[in-house]
């Protein structure tokens, strides 16, 4: 009876938390992660989003009104997600930018389509989120495409025997070592040995590097993110006796800032990897955008994830001005015109008709900056179109 | 009529009152389509019902068993992917097409009974022998546990990133048979009361019963309750084996909140209101030892866990405030630390709350309160 | 051939760690029959102070990188003293053994937390400098790090150090005595709640050096670092039986082989499984550990 008496309680103090506002802004929610061990990236994310929101409203905003951000912190977490974007909805906000992973993405996916409101993840790579979700959208690509590219590296460069190494416990990690090795099918490159680990947690993959020498891999793909490979993975590669070609995708942004100092920096020559956008790239939205947002964030080089939050944004921009409205209904039919050209920081796109973007990768690799004594990166090609096989 | 079975009677009144009054409340707010309704109250009722039984059934082991097990998310997670994966099993197999109707009720029993069961299963060969060991080496070996079956359901063939299809190793189930949306939630709302009292009234006639008795004898001295004759070790692994079981109903119910589920919910120390911790933090609240504790902990709990993330109050706090409840985790763990230092035995200690008791508690407490005011 | 000796290598680099984190926790638990699961924390407490005083060392005076520890342990040392006094002390005169286990859990979590709080910290990894630097050592066919070998002399001189102390001073004496009998302890004069604080300083201190050595090999700092790193290491303290400092070093090593032989020749993904099956059995095979004493329990 207790439970029932402070269940009844729960519900009189939860009317009273709700509460409508004026309807003079054009609201956009966030849900990233800003406490746990994700919120580095949670507030990479808002600082990006922040940034577009405050130059809109510099500008005189949406169709008159002032663009509001309104963020939730979900910890990475799917009920806290949930949560979220419930908390969301309650305040009428229509436009939400979705969470950081795969799988809280996927916890909200259907409620989106359910409350007719549109979610777009700027960093959800993962397939699963498909094409029958009406209201969900992307500005990144796909895992199947970013896997793929880097079987395509492989096969553009001629490597025949590759390795792969991938965290089992991590989304991320797996579907694009999922897809990499479908890649690698296509393109009949062999791969001669997989290893794992069994989380992040584990620091040691001298193991699986020797293993790779001893079958004779000559590039091994390892899908970590930046705060592994600088530290531990390239160094321990190197010093297992491992010489070949390192290859990552999106989660080796950063990684210069995470080299140990003091170590040996030429490890890092050789280890190549995809991304977004480049951010020393000779255009003219690129250049203007790195300034606006070094000279805002304490001169810090942005990297993709406060990059795509930012084209996520001016994507809702887009589209609302492309629409004339900012409702959810409106937005999500302006969005799902095929034919709208996007002409943002990471390129100039279209959505396809699963809502996910028609965008290249830019390949990039690390090298020895000597003058500076530091690891910088450069880009050496851009695939745009994943190649045929002859 | 015996003061008992008073007592039941009065407790079953109200259960209906509450249940019908709850009924009718529901109703006119779906005929209202109450927005606040759907988006708050009903995903709050569903969440404190599996919170409830979680935090009851980890009761049974931590305060009348006297065992700090820390497995039982580990335990969660096999009700939540079992239920899952076999309703997405149903699904793919075409049984049932949309959440409602006979076929999909059939679905729903079988999983939550498989859910319960298989985690019944597991806690027994975790069990038998776990509860050799007692005391640190108890937490200790149950963490284990814990890992392993976090590290196994990573590695499950079958529980890849597109349900039963991608037959490789993940982090991951993406799509989840269960995962209602919040017209569902609304629509199974009395799904998940009903079983919340089902569980928590066979907790009840478990602790009341012999074995009860026996399991709160072994807590309060082993050695002694041996002598007398209890098995002690068939009835530690009776309560383990009854708490996995729980575990895995509510297990079941979390993975119908979520459209997804991903491992990284069950593990030891993650942020998330699931974290074993919070857990423990709740049993304690409320006392270990008390049923009805431990419902009020897993309620209060909850609501200070919303109040933190989405009260207004925190903006106008000082900074100091504001990044202390930026982490709310550091906020439930200063709570067990004050409540273990100031008042070791929780909210209610042993006790338990009764309605029949009420009036003569109610004295009992005020009179104690004056007596402190006379300086006595 | 190579992968064998490759593996043999790494279980010993990551043995190393673990048997000188799980001196910490046998130190404590020989005492006060608690698990301390702040341990771990305690070595996300000297990581970080390491990270911060090592640029000081090397640029402003000059001094090898390593000599930071010295900090360190201070730092350790006063917040294990910290933790002791604010919690486990009013927990230990109140309560059960399984409120002070709990309380023990809590602490974890508030350090963990609060780590992340303070604006200095924050949830950003850090990267420490090199420490020691690369360079191997080539014994009879086998390549070693210099690393790990410091890790090993490291984690013996420890042992030897810490054996020599509980055995061979009047403080030794006192913390044997506490750990026998506490009232005893206190007729025969000594002072019960001085000798565990001392031993909780020691304990973190400990911690530091571990911190040390574990940045020394793995160069990341980041506030979960002692979660799951002090789980393997206490796995490691009970499978050599806890309480005994050279069971630590034997419990740290196996752990170490088992969990670097489970990646080259089982499953790399199912390590942890393997780590902890071996934990399981040992302890259903013979609870007190592979060194540990039998204690019976009397009525």
């Amino acid at each position: 009876m207790k439970r029932m008496i402070a269940l009844l309680l729960a519900l009189i103090m939860m009317c009273g938390i709700a509460g409508a506002f004026a309807e003079d802004t054009v609201k956009i929610g966030i849900i990233v992660p800003f406490t746990g061990t994700m919120s580095l990236y949670g507030e990479c994310m808002f600082k990006g989003a922040t940034m577009a929101v405050d130059e809109i409203n510099a500008n005189g905003g949406l169709l008159g009104k002032q663009v509001e951000l309104i963020k939730y912190d979900n910890q990475n977490d799917e009920t806290e997600s949930r949560n979220g974007f419930n908390w969301l909805i309650k305040q009428d906000v229509e436009l939400i930018i979705g969470p950081l992973s795969s799988g809280t993405t996927k916890a909200i996916v259907d409620m989106a389509n359910d409350e007719e409101v549109v979610l777009l993840t700027c960093t959800a790579t993962n397939d699963a989120l498909d094409e029958e979700d009406n209201f969900v959208f992307r500005c990144c690509y796909k895992d199947s495409f970013q896997g793929t590219i880097g079987a395509a590296f492989c096969y553009l460069n001629g490597y025949k025997k590759v390795g792969a190494i991938y965290c089992a416990a991590d989304t991320y990690s797996k579907g694009l070592y999922d897809s990499f090795a479908a890649g690698c099918e296509k393109y009949g490159i062999e791969i001669v040995e997989t290893a794992s680990t069994a989380s992040f947690d584990s620091m040691d993959v001298t193991n699986q590097f020797t293993a790779m020498i001893e079958k004779g891999a000559e590039l091994v793909y390892t899908p970590y993110y930046y705060n592994t490979i600088g530290p531990l993975v390239v160094p321990q590669a190197r010093s297992a006796g491992y010489t070949g070609v390192i290859l990552g995708a999106d989660g080796f942004d950063g990684v210069p800032d995470y080299v140990v100092p003091g170590a040996d920096l030429d490890i890092y020559n050789n280890v190549y990897w995809n991304n977004h956008f480049d951010p020393n790239a000779d255009s003219e939205i690129v250049r203007s955008f790195v300034s606006r947002y070094q000279a805002l964030y304490n001169n810090e080089t942005p990297n993709a994830l406060s990059v795509l939050p930012y084209d996520a944004v001016y994507m809702f921009a887009t589209a609302i001005n492309n629409a004339g409205a900012a409702d959810a209904e409106s937005v999500r039919e302006a969005m799902s015109d095929t034919s709208a050209v996007y002409e943002l920081v990471t390129g100039t796109f279209t959505l396809n008709e699963d809502g996910s973007p028609n965008k290249g990768a830019t390949m990039f690799e690390f090298y020895h900056d000597t003058e500076n004594d530091r690891v910088d990166f450069r880009a050496i090609s851009v695939i745009n179109e994943l190649p045929e096989v002859k | 009529m015996s003061r008992k079975t008073k007592g039941y009677l009065l407790n079953t009144a109200v259960i209906a009152v509450a249940l019908l009054i709850f009924f009718f409340y529901r109703n006119s707010m779906m005929e209202a389509n109450n927005k606040n309704f759907r988006l708050s109250v009903i995903p709050s009722v569903w969440q404190c019902c599996y919170l409830i039984i979680l935090s009851a059934s980890l009761n049974l082991v931590l305060g009348f068993m006297g065992q700090l097990s820390i497995a039982q998310c580990g335990f969660m997670a096999i009700g939540a992917y079992t239920s899952a994966l076999l309703s997405l099993a149903f699904e793919r197999a075409g049984f049932y097409t949309d959440k409602s109707g006979f076929n999909f009720t059939v679905v729903l029993i079988l999983s939550f009974l498989n859910a319960g069961l298989l985690s019944a299963l597991v806690g027994l060969v975790v069990g038998i022998p776990a509860l050799r060991l007692k005391g640190d080496y108890l937490a200790i070996i149950t963490l284990g546990f814990g890992m392993i079956i976090v590290n196994l359901i990573n590695n499950l063939p079958f529980a890849g990133q597109n349900g039963l299809e991608q037959g490789s190793a993940s982090s991951s189930l993406y799509e989840n048979g269960l995962g209602f949306s919040s017209k569902q939630q609304v629509a199974w709302v009395f799904l998940a009361i009903l079983i919340t009292l089902f569980a928590v009234t066979i907790m009840f006639m478990f602790i009341r019963s012999k074995y009860g008795r026996a399991i709160r004898a072994i807590r309060d001295d082993e050695i002694a309750a041996e002598a007398c004759g209890i098995n002690v070790s068939h009835y530690k692994v009776l309560t383990f084996v009854y708490s996995a079981f729980f575990a895995g109903i509510a297990g079941a119910l979390f993975s119908c909140c979520n459209g997804s589920l991903s491992t990284g919910t069950f593990t030891f120390a993650n942020n998330s209101i699931l974290n074993s911790t919070f857990l423990v933090v709740m049993v304690v609240l409320g006392g270990m030892g008390s049923l009805t504790g431990s419902i009020v902990a897993a309620v209060l709990m909850f609501l200070l866990n919303r109040f933190i993330k989405e009260g207004e109050w925190l903006s106008s706090a000082p900074q100091f405030v504001q990044t202390i409840f930026g982490y709310p985790m550091l906020v439930y763990s200063i709570i067990l630390v004050i409540v273990i230092v100031f008042r070791p035995k929780g909210i209610f200690g042993h006790n338990e709350f009764s309605l029949i008791n009420l009036p003569a508690d109610l004295k009992r407490i005020f009179s104690k309160k004056k007596g402190k005011e006379a300086g006595v | 051939m190579t992968i064998f000796l490759s593996t043999l290598m790494v279980g010993l680099r990551l043995g190393s760690i673990y048997a000188l984190i799980a001196l910490g926790y046998t130190m404590v638990y020989g005492i006060i029959r608690m698990i301390n699961f702040a341990h771990g924390d305690f070595i996300m407490v000297g990581g970080y102070t390491l990270v911060f005083t090592m640029p000081v060392m090397t640029e402003k005076l000059g001094l090898p990188a390593w000599t930071g520890v010295v900090f360190a342990i201070i730092v350790c040392a006063i917040v294990g003293v910290l933790v002791e006094l604010l919690a486990y002390r009013p927990v230990r005169k109140k309560g059960t053994g399984m409120s002070a286990l709990i309380t023990a859990i809590a602490m974890s979590l508030i350090l963990e937390n609060l780590a992340q709080a303070i604006p200095a910290i924050g949830p950003n990894p850090k990267i420490p400098q090199v420490i020691f630097p690369a360079s191997s050592l080539t014994l009879a066919g086998i390549t070693i790090d210099t690393t790990t070998i410091y890790t090993i002399v490291v984690a013996g001189a420890m042992m030897v150090l810490l054996t020599l102390l509980v055995k061979k001073t009047s403080f030794g004496r006192a913390m044997r005595a506490v750990s026998e009998n506490k009232k005893a302890a206190v007729l025969m004069g000594v002072s019960v709640d001085r000798t565990i604080l001392l031993t909780f300083a020691i304990g973190a201190s400990l911690a530091a050096v571990a911190a040390l050595m574990y940045i020394a090999q793995y160069p990341l700092v980041f506030t979960t670092i002692g979660s799951s790193l002090g789980l393997k290491a206490f796995v490691a303290a009970v499978l050599g039986g806890i309480g005994s400092l050279p069971g630590a070093m034997l419990g740290g090593l196996i752990i170490g082989m088992a969990e670097s032989f489970t990646v080259s020749y089982i499953s790399s993904a199912m390590a942890d499984t393997f780590v902890y099956l071996i934990l399981i059995i040992v302890l259903l095979i013979r609870p007190v550990g592979i060194l540990g004493k039998n204690v019976r329990e009397k009525v």
